[in-house]
């Protein structure tokens, strides 16, 4: 057996433990709030300010509520040095689009010198955001902006008692924007990078303010705005050329790797009849023969393993290729046997579940490579209704898929024509996909972590109508 | 800031860049590209959702079977809708417009642009058949009205009338509305609005995906050299120009 076959069965075993039990119990204990899907989208998740930080607060110039949503300065200020600032619990989440919080004005108090900005980690908390560097504030008294030092830039209107101001973060175009009273009252270019605090700042007898950090709603359109700056960037995208039928080409290329036969066939068939029809230019003639080797054979023992018939699958790889399935204690003859134990089970043959188990399972226990996955299989015994245990992924379509989608790959594989590489585990769609996320987390993390990255799912899920 | 400063920071920042341009090795890249996890299940609907809205009906039906995967839309409805962009396409547009309004009459209530185009496909395949005194009275009765309620549908008229003052229309300037790409041009303002009314995209997301990748690789390329993919059908890496 080539090695390489061994390279194609563990990527499929990894694919398997992706789903595995071990791995959901992991995936769970290490985000409190776990939304099932793929573990990528989880290491996404981050903490987004709930509450002010009444640790790290100025020391007694200004008072936080009880509920750690309000701030009040109870003494007259006597300099500028002993401004009530308060940040936030958790830095603003950056690996998103945009970030926003709001304060409501319940009392300018005598001055109305309170503001709303961002500020770095180890900000001097004694002073206005925006008087330090690495600060920036929308000041109540002046209707400035300040950013990293004492003079303020003209920017928008005051605010005062009653007023609701907003402060974000613009990942796409790395600015902040200020809202009043739910108009953005404008950006200003954010030129530092790392982690900023939401901040609030009080500086005159009995001011007094609220922070809404998204628990209530917020009085600024915050989902329309960010619609629209995603819609700017799709407006962008749009306007890059792809060449005409590429997806076309793509989604041939796809139901070719996989084997999906029939239809392909109908999808010829009706792209020939489509007016104009679309014809691929072919660059030379052997590429297709490469393409679509075995497809019918492959189609065949994909559906066998849909139907849940392994045994005539075995024997007709057997058939076939034998050389694929000639060593017994290979990934695909260990997923093969896993398959047939799990059918048993599905049919509720418990008693010739076991026997078979028995038979099978005795050469792979030993082996660490597959000791974790025998685990999950023979666990499905356990349970009066396997389907509702940690382990019933297994009784799901999407295990039956890689063991087809683990003997495709071999079958291809075995074509001596085939290109050397990854040709046979993954398909064009797939290759692009890849480079798309990479890109993206790239991007992202020479960018200081900040901005969206690419989800597949997401994108699925979300119908973006005309 | 003064617009000094914003561009001496730039330019600093251009300098930055081009000094410190991160560089990816092939090896270091495909070890990040196996650590994406591209769900096989995504991939299907991926592919469903072109099957479906560029309305490959049968193939739809036959990759629900083959694949398990469940079609975003009612795939009845994409018969009917491929019918009428057929018709179009086939410069049959009296039948479209009755299949429409059968299918939802709504559709062209509420767009009245969708509507006079395909009223004027309609005028233009009488004027293609030499239908000129049949053309001219349905230019007037049925177009010259809506043109009122709007200045743009007036020049459309204009121009699309214009095609009976010449001879040799093909090679006259407004001889393009003759042109198959006009047809097809109606037929996929139709094919949008009926998606639209079944509440799905009119477009497949898959081009936008491919646009979205050269988008982010164009993006990467300020920061760092990497393998990038430059021919979207064969997705091969071609190694960074260091």
């Amino acid at each position: 057996m080539a090695p390489e076959n061994d390279v194609i069965g563990s990527y499929f075993l990894e694919l398997w433990r992706l789903n595995s039990k071990a791995a959901s119990a992991a995936a769970t204990a290490t985000t409190s709030s776990s939304t099932s899907g793929m573990s990528a989208e989880d290491s996404e998740f981050e903490e987004a300010p709930t509450e002010l930080d009444t640790v790290n607060s100025s020391g007694g110039f200004s008072v936080v509520g009880p509920d750690k949503l309000s701030v009040h300065y109870p003494n007259v200020h006597l300099h500028g040095h002993d401004v009530g600032v308060v940040q936030a619990n958790k830095p603003a989440p950056s690996k998103r689009l945009i970030y926003y919080f709001e304060i409501f004005v319940k009392n300018a108090g005598a001055k109305g010198q309170m503001s709303i900005g961002f500020t770095a980690p180890g900000f001097k908390m004694r002073r206005q955001p925006g008087w330090e560097a690495n600060s920036y504030g929308y000041h109540g008294d002046d209707g400035l902006l300040y950013r990293g030092h004492g003079k303020g830039e003209a920017f928008g209107p005051t605010y005062t008692t009653g007023d609701t101001v907003g402060g974000g973060i613009n990942y796409a175009t790395q600015e902040f924007f200020f809202t009043k009273n739910g108009s953005v009252v404008g950006a200003v270019y954010k030129d530092v990078k790392g982690p900023l605090f939401p901040t609030v700042a009080v500086h005159s007898q009995n001011e007094e303010v609220t922070v809404n950090f998204g628990k209530d709603p917020f009085k600024f359109d915050i989902k329309k705005f960010e619609a629209e700056e995603r819609k700017k960037q799709e407006m962008t995208v749009d306007n890059i050329c792809i060449p005409q039928n590429a997806s076309y080409g793509i989604v041939r290329s796809y139901l070719q790797h996989y084997g999906y036969e029939e239809t392909l066939k109908l999808f010829d068939m009706a792209s020939k009849s489509t007016v104009p029809p679309i014809s691929l230019v072919q660059e030379n003639g052997s590429n297709e023969e490469d393409t679509i080797y075995a497809i019918n054979q492959r189609k065949t023992l994909r559906q066998l393993i849909r139907n849940g018939e392994i045994d005539e699958a075995f024997r007709k790889l057997r058939d076939w290729y034998p050389q694929i399935v000639q060593d017994d204690k290979s990934a695909i003859c260990f997923l093969l046997h896993c398959q047939k134990f799990i059918e048993l089970v599905r049919i509720s043959k418990l008693e010739e579940a076991v026997v078979y188990g028995r038979n099978e399972f005795e050469k792979f226990y030993r082996l660490a490579e597959f000791d974790d996955l025998v685990k999950d299989c023979a666990a499905l015994l356990a349970y009066e209704q396997p389907l509702k245990s940690s382990v019933g992924y297994l009784l799901g379509d999407a295990q039956r898929e890689i063991v087809a989608d683990a003997i495709n790959s071999l079958i291809l594989s075995t074509n001596p024509n085939a290109k050397v590489g990854k040709s046979c585990l993954h398909s064009c769609l797939e290759r692009l996909l890849r480079q798309l996320t990479a890109c993206f987390l790239e991007k992202r993390s020479l960018n200081g972590d900040q901005g969206e990255g690419f989800h597949l799912r997401r994108i699925l899920n979300s119908s973006r109508k005309a | 800031m003064s617009l000094f400063w914003i561009v001496i920071r730039q330019l600093a920042e251009i300098e930055a860049m081009a000094t410190s341009k991160k560089v990816i090795t092939r090896e270091e890249w495909e070890k990040k590209l196996s650590d994406v996890k591209i769900a096989k299940e995504d991939m299907n609907r991926l592919v469903m959702n072109f099957l479906v809205t560029e309305g490959y009906v049968d193939a739809a039906e036959k990759f629900k079977n083959e694949s398990g995967t469940e079609p975003d839309i009612d795939l009845a409805t994409i018969t009917d809708r491929m019918a009428v962009k057929k018709a179009v396409q086939c410069g049959n547009v009296e039948d479209a417009i009755e299949k429409v309004n059968d299918l939802n009459p709504e559709i062209l209530d509420t767009n009245p642009q969708l509507f006079f185009h395909l009223q004027q496909q309609r005028l233009i395949e009488l004027i293609r058949n030499g239908k000129v005194e049949e053309a001219l009275e349905f230019a007037q009765e049925e177009l010259a009205p809506r043109g009122e309620e709007n200045q743009s549908f007036l020049e459309e008229l204009e121009r699309t009338v214009a095609l009976l003052a010449f001879e040799d229309v093909t090679n006259c300037p407004v001889g393009d509305l003759l042109d198959i790409s006009q047809r097809l041009k109606t037929a996929s303002e139709v094919n949008a609005a009926i998606l639209t009314s079944q509440s799905h995209e009119k477009d497949p997301k898959l081009p936008s995906l491919l646009k979205l990748l050269l988008w982010a690789q164009n993006q990467l390329d300020e920061k760092a050299a990497y393998p990038r993919i430059k021919d979207l059908s064969t997705a091969a890496l071609e190694d960074p120009a260091v």
